[in-house]
Parts: structure tokens; C-alpha cells; sequence
């Protein structure tokens, strides 16, 4: 529609602008009602003029400024714009000089001497043939004037008419003095006036001459006018004259005017043809200014037209640079151009699906990552992978957990770097960097590592991560703390042990026993005295020795024997108090200071085993002590809570030695023993029976010196289950605990 | 160019005038004339009615036109009175300007038409000018030549 209506504005002006040049040519050209539109379409083609140059002004600013910013295709513009005006100015200038040229040449040519002294001629022909006339008609007015003197006014129109016939004169006026009108006869019918005589007439009469004159009429034609002195007749006569006019005849007027009008307008124009110069040479420039200046605003208008697509492709170019890959260009039509920008629009519209599909694929992988980490975060399993430069790309958390150190924060950074910052990891790092640095990228080993709290033992596999195009781009190492499963072995070990203990060595023990007692008693009183003695001292160290072995074997089976739980509400402060009074009524070296939460109350457990635990740790720190001087032993209990769990705390410390750092990873394991005596199965059923509680024991150094045994349990049956619940799913606590 | 005197004249309820003017041509017009070029007259006769604050309304107007021309063919001065289509023609130009400038009893307007009360100024102007030339000589003669001659504009109150 917007088309549509340029166009037919176009085609309006175009025809408004070739209309008013043609008239303007039109009305150069002569006298016709085109001549007198002149000056209006000058007028108007003056005004065309002004506003082409004010339009080509704001289109040659305008293309300036673009230049100077350098906007894009303005060069390409103003090469197009230079090109076209070139091509359509310097033709038209050309022609216009030859016109010009041309034009003058051919108005002086007119003008020749040839046709002037052609015309001069006609005329005095023409003149001198109706000089003959004119003599002719004054001879005929002069006979006339004579044969009038005898007439006196009457009879005098008779006479005049009479003499009117004879000579064909058109009208014949007899004039008296003070030019009084005495007689006339006329056949001028178009004049109601008769003709009176001049003030030339009058004057050559008076000089005694007679008149004859051509007088031109109105419109054409020409009559001549004669006059004489009619003679008088005595001196005292009144003075006359005659005054006639004869017609000329119609051929001979014709050409006459012909002839007049010929050089009239031959003498015209060439008095005027500098100013026909100056004429047609302005309308030639008006014409030329109105071409050439539209040639050049319409430079201006294609340029811009051809040069618009091209702005636009490099707009949107510019655009899908900066990553606007929804820019659509507007079609420019159906030509070379126009296949182009819809090239244009295709490939950004294939740029703009390519990118979403890109889009979506890059959500869909960090959906699958953001699962992948969710998952490796789910996982009590340590995994880590790791660059071929030893960069971590991957920790989880649990891998954190168990090596002690939060890897996730060391992400990007190398691991060599990472483990300077904590012992365990380093110690992680080593193992696995001889196994790499072997060429050994796929491994399985049960590495155990030496902590604060203990060891950690960790089943550990590597695995080398190959690319697509089978080139070595990582590893990654996937590992388990298996140092509780090792454990719960051990004990599981030793509880068959005690148990087969118990029963393979228990039963010999009482036939050992009695056989000697009755040896002793059969042969003591027969034998002699020397050798009484040493049957006596024999008997008595096996009797002794299997009674010391018949506790061991006890203990034994005291570690193994697992009699059911009986768990009942009591005050826990109460059962410690009860049995450190115990201890307190043995007067001991050592003072025993208790620190009771009064916030505890009572609690669910079983109370047999925790007397039994009570009394292990107290009975070990009494021993340790060793009736050393200002021996001292703490036992505090608390009341603590993890999250919404309540668990209660039992610490007991001493002053004493402490354990040994080779000691302390296996204070656990059965028949281990810091003590002289002792079947060191002490802290194991501690353990054990921590264990059956759903607790944990640990064993420390106090800083000041001295041994810490610190006991954590849930309160009741609820608390434990909640705890149980939350090992299952937290690998901290295993971590911890391990 | 001027107009020597003028005036104004009743009779029988009709204003007349009366008017001698000074034609003299200057060396253009002289020339163009010898070429055969024809030169327009025109008197330009108005009656103003005289108002004290605003413009005078012009109650009449009369153009009176003539055309001055060389006939070559018959070596006279031709002078044409456009008006009334009247031809007069003289042996020399001063002969013919000398008839051109003499105004006799030209009537002007009817005493009737005129208010009694009011002051009426009639003024009188000649212009010589070459005769229209076709298309673009026109507007270029504006601009080249001095062909057009016109005289100062002569006022005076008409008397009743």
C-alpha cells in the first residue's frame, strides 16, 4: 500500500515535472496562450528548482555526517551517489553548451543582411507602386478642386456626388474657412464621421501645396487621403478645399500589409533578438537546472534505495556478532537483493534453532550434572577425579569426610598443592601418586592411614578416564572408609576366639586341677620330705596356674557371652555415683571428683552393662595411676544433643601416663593392654557394651596429660532409633566415627 | 514624462476631464519604436473618495490605452486608441505625442454617483510601456531595457 502510493507519487511528479517543461518549451516558443502562462510556469519551475536544491542539500548533509560517523554503507553511498551524478551531469552540461551555442548561432543566422535588404526592398516596391496610385488620386483631387470653383453651395452636393462617381473616390468633403463643412458625400458607411482635415493638412495647404497621404486603417487595408485648394473665383470668395479619401484595392492592400507586417515583425524581432537569446538560453537553463538537479536528487534516491538493504545485512550482521541471532531483515523486493536478505533471514533463523537446540542441550547436561553431583553428594563412597595434571575436577563431599579435608572448596586446584594443607590427604596423595607415577593408572589397594584419632583404613580404586579419542584425560579414584567393617570383623574374630577359648580350654582346666590336687594329697605323706616339698610347690603353681587360667577363660567368655539387653529407666548419675563410692570406700591414692548434670535424669539403659562399663574404665584409670602420688580420675555425664537427638555423655579422665600413640589405635582390640596385669579385654567389652548401647566410645590424650574416655549414647529407645536412622544416611557421622 | 495640467470639468451631471500631458521617449523606446516595436500608453484615471483614518476607496477607474507604432510602408506614426478602436496616424512622432498628450472632455463619472457630503480626489498617471511581447521576452523585458516610462502620479480634488 505504502509502495503503491510512492510509486503513484513518483509517476505525479514526474509527469507534473516533464508537463511543466514541455509548456515551458511550449511557451517559449511564441505568442499563443502558452506565451502568457510564461512567466507562471517560470515561476513554477523556479520554485521546482529551489526545492530540488534544498532537497539535494538535507540528502548531501545528511550523507556528510553519515560518512564522518562512518556509518555503514555510506561509503558505498557516496561512491554510488559520485557514479550516478558524473554519469548524468556531464552529458546534459555538454548538451546544454552545444544548445546554448547552437542557439545563438541560429538567431544571428536569421538575421541576415540578405533578408534585410530583401525586405527593405519589398517595401519600397510596395511603396512606390502606391506612390503612383497616390499621385494618380491627388492629379484627380487637384481637376476636381478646379472643376468645384465655379460651383457655389448650391448644387455643390449635386456636383460632388457627380465627381464622387466619376473618380471612386470613397468621400468628398468641401472644407470653408474655419474649416467649415460646405459640402460632403460619403460611401464610408462603417464611419459616421465625416473626415475633417488635419492639422498636416491644413498646414501644407496653407504652404499652396496640395496633399496626398496613405493613412493605414484599423484593422487592415488603407485608404488614401488627398486634399487641395479649391481656386477662387474673385479675391473676395470664400476660401475652400476638398478634401477626399480613395480606397485601395484589396490586392494591393493585401500586400501591402503583408509586406509591412513582414518587416514590422522581422524588424521586431531583430531588435529584440538579444533579449530572444537571453529568453530561450534561460528557459534551456531552467530546463537543464530542473534535469540535472533531479538527476541528481534522484543519485541520492536510488543510492539510498540500493544502498538500504545493504545497511540493513550489515546491521544485522553486526547484530549476530553480538549474538542476536532473532534479527530479520526487511525483504527488499524479489530481486538479486532481496534473495540475498532472505539468505540472510534463513541463516539466522537456522543460527537462532541451532542456538536454542544448544541451549537445551546445555540444560539437559547440567541437569545430568547437577544429578550427577546430587548423587556423588548421596554417596558415603569418596569419589574424586582429577586432570591428567592432577587438577580436581570432581570431589564429593563424602570424599571430604573422609579424608578429613573439604576438597569441594579445592576444586580446579592441584591436589599435590591441595594435600600440603592436611596430613591425611597427603599421606591419600602419596600412595596414589606412586601407583600413577609407576604407569599404573588402573589400581585397587586397601590403604590405611594414620590419624589423630586412630587409623583409617580405605579401600581405594583408580580408574584412568580415556577421551573419546582414547588419549588419557584423567583419573579418577573412587574410595570407602572400611575401617569400622574391619573392625566389627575383629571383634566378630575375637568373639569366636573367646568363645572356642572359653570351651576348648575350660574343660581340660577342672581334670588338670583335680588330678593335681589329688596327686598332692596321695603322694605328700608317703614320699620324703625333700621330695614332699617339691611335689608340694609343683601342685600348688599348677593348681594356681589353672586358676588363673580358668579367669582368663571366664573373661573370655564374658567378652563373648551376649546375653539379651535389659534396658529399664534409671538414674544415671545415681549408678555413678554408686559405683565411685565403690571406690572411694577402698581407700585409694587417688582422689575421684565427679562433675553430675543435674539436667540428665533418668534414662533409659542397661543399667548391669553400664556398671560393668563404669567399672572397667574406672578400674583401668585407677591402674594406670599406679598409686601415683596426687593421682587424680574425673567422671563428668551431660546431657547433649545432636540435631533433635539426646544423647547422654560419660567422660572419664586421669592424670596419668595416657596411651601411647602406637597404643591408642588398638585400645579397642582384645588382648590389648597397656598394664602389667590384665587380660586386656577391658576396654574391648567397654566397647562391646557401648556398642549393644548404640554409642561410641573414644580414647584420647588430654592435652594437660593424662587419658580421656569419652562415651556417647542415646537416652532412650527413641533417640536410638533416630540415631540409627541417621548413620544410615549420614556419612559424616561415619566418617567421624571411623 | 509629466503631466502638465489637468482638471476636471461638469456638464449636464458629468464629470469630464481635461488633461495635457508631456510624452517625451527616451533613446530605448525611441529605438524600439524605429524597429517596429510597439509601445503601449496607458492613463490610469481614479476617483478616490477621502477618508480621514483608513485607506481611500476608489469609487472609479478609467483606463484609457493606446498604441503607439512606426508604419513603415506609409513612414507614419500610427496611434491607435485601444477604447474606442479609433486609428489616427501623423508624418512625425512629435506630431503624434503632441496628439496623444491632449486629453479633451473625457468623461469620467456621474455627479449623481457621488456623495454629497464627501471630499473626492481624482488623480491622474501615465504609463508608456512596450507593447506585451510574447512568452519569456515579457518577463525578461521587465528586467532589460528601459522601455517603461511612467509619469508621477498628478492629484487634485475634485471640484463640484
Amino acid at each position: 500500500m505504502k509502495r503503491a502510493a510512492a510509486i503513484g507519487l513518483g509517476i505525479l511528479g514526474f509527469s507534473f515535472w516533464f508537463g511543466s517543461m514541455l509548456l515551458l518549451g511550449r511557451a517559449t516558443e511564441g505568442a499563443d496562450e502558452f506565451g502568457r502562462l510564461y512567466g507562471s510556469l517560470f515561476l513554477l519551475n523556479a520554485i521546482g528548482v529551489v526545492t530540488l536544491i534544498v532537497l539535494i542539500a538535507v540528502n548531501l548533509v545528511r550523507l556528510v555526517r553519515d560518512y564522518r560517523s562512518r556509518m555503514p554503507g555510506s561509503r558505498l553511498k557516496s561512491r554510488m551517489v559520485a557514479t550516478f551524478v558524473i554519469l548524468s551531469v556531464l552529458p546534459l552540461v555538454i548538451v546544454f553548451y552545444f544548445s546554448v551555442q547552437f542557439l545563438n548561432r541560429g538567431i544571428d543566422s536569421w538575421f541576415s543582411v540578405d533578408v534585410e535588404k530583401g525586405l527593405s526592398d519589398a517595401l519600397n516596391l510596395s511603396r512606390a507602386t502606391l506612390e503612383i496610385q497616390m499621385r494618380d488620386y491627388l492629379s484627380a483631387t487637384e481637376e476636381m478642386a478646379v472643376r468645384l470653383q465655379e460651383w457655389i453651395p448650391v448644387g455643390l452636393a449635386g456636383e460632388l456626388a457627380r465627381l464622387q462617381r466619376q473618380s471612386g473616390a470613397l468621400e468628398l468633403t468641401v472644407i470653408g474657412s474655419n474649416s467649415r463643412i460646405v459640402a460632403s458625400i460619403s460611401d464610408r458607411e462603417e464611419l459616421d464621421v465625416i473626415a475633417t482635415p488635419t492639422e498636416e493638412i491644413l498646414v501644407q495647404l496653407a504652404q499652396g501645396l496640395s496633399y496626398v497621404g496613405l493613412d493605414p486603417l484599423a484593422n487592415s487595408g488603407y485608404q488614401i487621403r488627398t486634399a487641395a485648394m479649391i481656386p477662387m473665383v474673385s479675391p473676395f470668395s470664400e476660401q475652400r478645399m476638398l478634401l477626399a479619401i480613395f480606397p485601395v484595392s484589396e490586392r494591393l492592400s493585401s500586400l501591402a500589409d503583408a509586406v509591412q507586417h513582414a518587416y514590422s515583425d522581422y524588424g521586431e524581432l531583430s531588435y529584440l533578438r538579444r533579449l530572444l537569446k537571453y529568453s530561450l538560453t534561460l528557459t534551456l537553463t531552467l530546463v537543464l537546472l530542473l534535469s540535472l538537479l533531479t538527476a541528481v536528487w534522484g543519485a541520492f534516491f536510488f543510492s539510498r534505495k540500493l544502498v538500504a538493504p545493504i545497511q540493513n545485512l550489515i546491521a544485522g550482521t553486526r547484530a549476530v556478532a553480538q549474538g542476536d541471532y532473532d534479527t530479520q531483515l526487511p525483504l527488499p523486493g524479489n530481486d538479486d537483493m532481496g534473495f540475498l536478505v532472505r539468505s540472510f533471514n534463513e541463516m539466522t533463523r537456522r543460527l537462532s534453532e541451532a542456538r536454542r537446540q544448544a541451549s537445551a542441550s546445555q540444560a539437559t547436561i547440567e541437569n545430568e550434572r547437577a544429578y550427577l553431583a546430587i548423587i556423588l553428594g548421596r554417596l558415603s563412597t569418596g569419589v574424586i577425579s582429577l586432570e591428567t595434571d592432577w587438577r580436581v575436577r570432581t570431589a564429593n563431599q563424602a570424599a571430604g569426610s573422609i579424608l578429613g579435608f573439604d576438597l569441594e572448596s579445592g576444586i580446579g586446584r592441584p591436589l599435590l598443592e591441595i594435600a600440603r594443607e592436611s596430613s591425611l590427604l597427603e599421606q591419600f596423595v602419596d600412595i596414589a601418586r606412586r601407583h600413577i607415577m609407576a604407569g599404573d593408572s588402573e589400581w585397587r589397594e586397601q590403604i590405611v592411614l594414620k590419624a589423630e584419632g586412630g587409623r583409617r583404613v580405605l579401600m581405594c580404586a583408580c580408574s584412568g578416564l580415556n577421551s573419546e579419542s582414547g588419549e588419557l584425560a584423567g583419573y579418577v579414584m573412587v574410595f570407602d572408609d572400611i575401617t569400622a567393617l574391619m573392625q566389627a570383623q575383629r571383634d566378630a574374630a575375637w568373639g569366636e576366639v573367646a568363645r572356642r577359648l572359653a570351651h576348648e580350654i575350660k574343660n581340660p582346666l577342672t581334670p588338670i586341677q583335680l588330678s593335681a590336687e589329688r596327686m598332692r594329697r596321695r603322694l605328700l605323706d608317703r614320699i620324703e620330705e625333700k621330695d614332699a616339698q617339691v611335689v608340694e610347690r609343683a601342685t600348688r603353681t599348677i593348681v594356681q596356674q589353672v586358676e588363673a587360667m580358668k579367669e582368663m577363660v571366664n573373661a573370655f567368655s564374658d567378652y563373648a557371652r551376649a546375653p539379651d539387653m535389659d534396658l529399664i529407666q534409671i538414674d544415671l548419675n545415681h549408678l555413678v555415683l554408686e559405683v565411685a563410692d565403690l571406690y572411694r570406700a577402698r581407700e585409694i591414692d587417688v582422689t575421684i571428683d565427679l562433675d553430675l548434670d543435674s539436667e540428665l535424669g533418668s534414662v533409659e539403659i542397661d543399667p548391669g552393662r553400664v556398671r560393668q562399663i563404669l567399672h572397667n574404665l574406672i578400674g583401668n584409670a585407677i591402674e594406670a595411676l599406679n598409686h601415683k602420688k596426687g593421682g587424680r580420675l574425673w567422671v563428668r555425664t551431660a546431657l547433649e544433643t545432636d540435631g533433635e537427638i539426646r544423647l547422654l555423655s560419660i567422660v572419664v579422665e586421669d592424670n596419668g601416663p595416657g596411651f601411647s600413640l602406637d597404643a591408642i589405635e588398638h585400645i579397642f582390640d582384645p588382648y590389648v593392654t597397656s598394664k602389667p596385669k590384665g587380660t586386656g579385654l577391658g576396654l574391648a567389652i567397654v566397647k562391646k557394651l557401648v556398642e549393644e548401647h548404640g554409642g561410641r566410645v573414644d580414647a584420647a590424650n588430654r592435652d594437660e596429660g593424662g587419658a580421656r574416655m569419652s562415651i556417647v549414647m542415646p537416652v532412650d529407645d527413641e533417640a536410638r532409633t533416630a540415631l540409627l536412622r541417621k548413620e544410615a544416611h549420614s556419612t559424616d557421622y561415619k566418617g567421624e566415627r571411623a | 514624462m509629466e503631466i502638465r495640467s489637468a482638471y476636471t470639468e461638469i456638464r449636464d451631471d458629468v464629470f469630464y476631464v481635461n488633461a495635457r500631458i508631456d510624452y517625451r521617449l527616451n533613446q530605448s523606446a525611441l529605438d524600439a519604436l524605429e524597429n517596429g516595436v510597439r509601445l503601449n500608453v496607458e492613463l490610469d484615471i481614479d476617483v478616490r473618495r477621502r477618508r480621514r483614518l483608513i485607506w481611500d476607496p476608489a469609487v472609479a477607474e478609467l483606463r484609457q490605452r493606446y498604441r503607439l507604432s512606426y508604419h513603415a510602408l506609409s513612414e507614419r506614426y500610427v496611434v491607435s486608441n485601444l477604447n474606442s478602436g479609433d486609428v489616427e496616424s501623423f508624418s512625425d512622432l512629435a506630431t503624434a505625442l503632441s496628439w496623444l498628450g491632449r486629453i479633451d472632455r473625457l468623461p469620467l463619472i456621474d455627479a449623481p454617483l457621488l456623495d454629497d457630503d464627501s471630499r473626492y480626489d481624482v488623480s491622474i498617471r501615465a504609463v508608456l510601456d512596450v507593447k506585451e511581447l510574447p512568452g519569456p521576452l515579457n518577463l525578461l523585458s521587465r528586467f532589460w531595457g528601459d522601455w517603461r516610462i511612467a509619469s508621477e502620479r498628478y492629484s487634485w480634488r475634485l471640484e463640484r
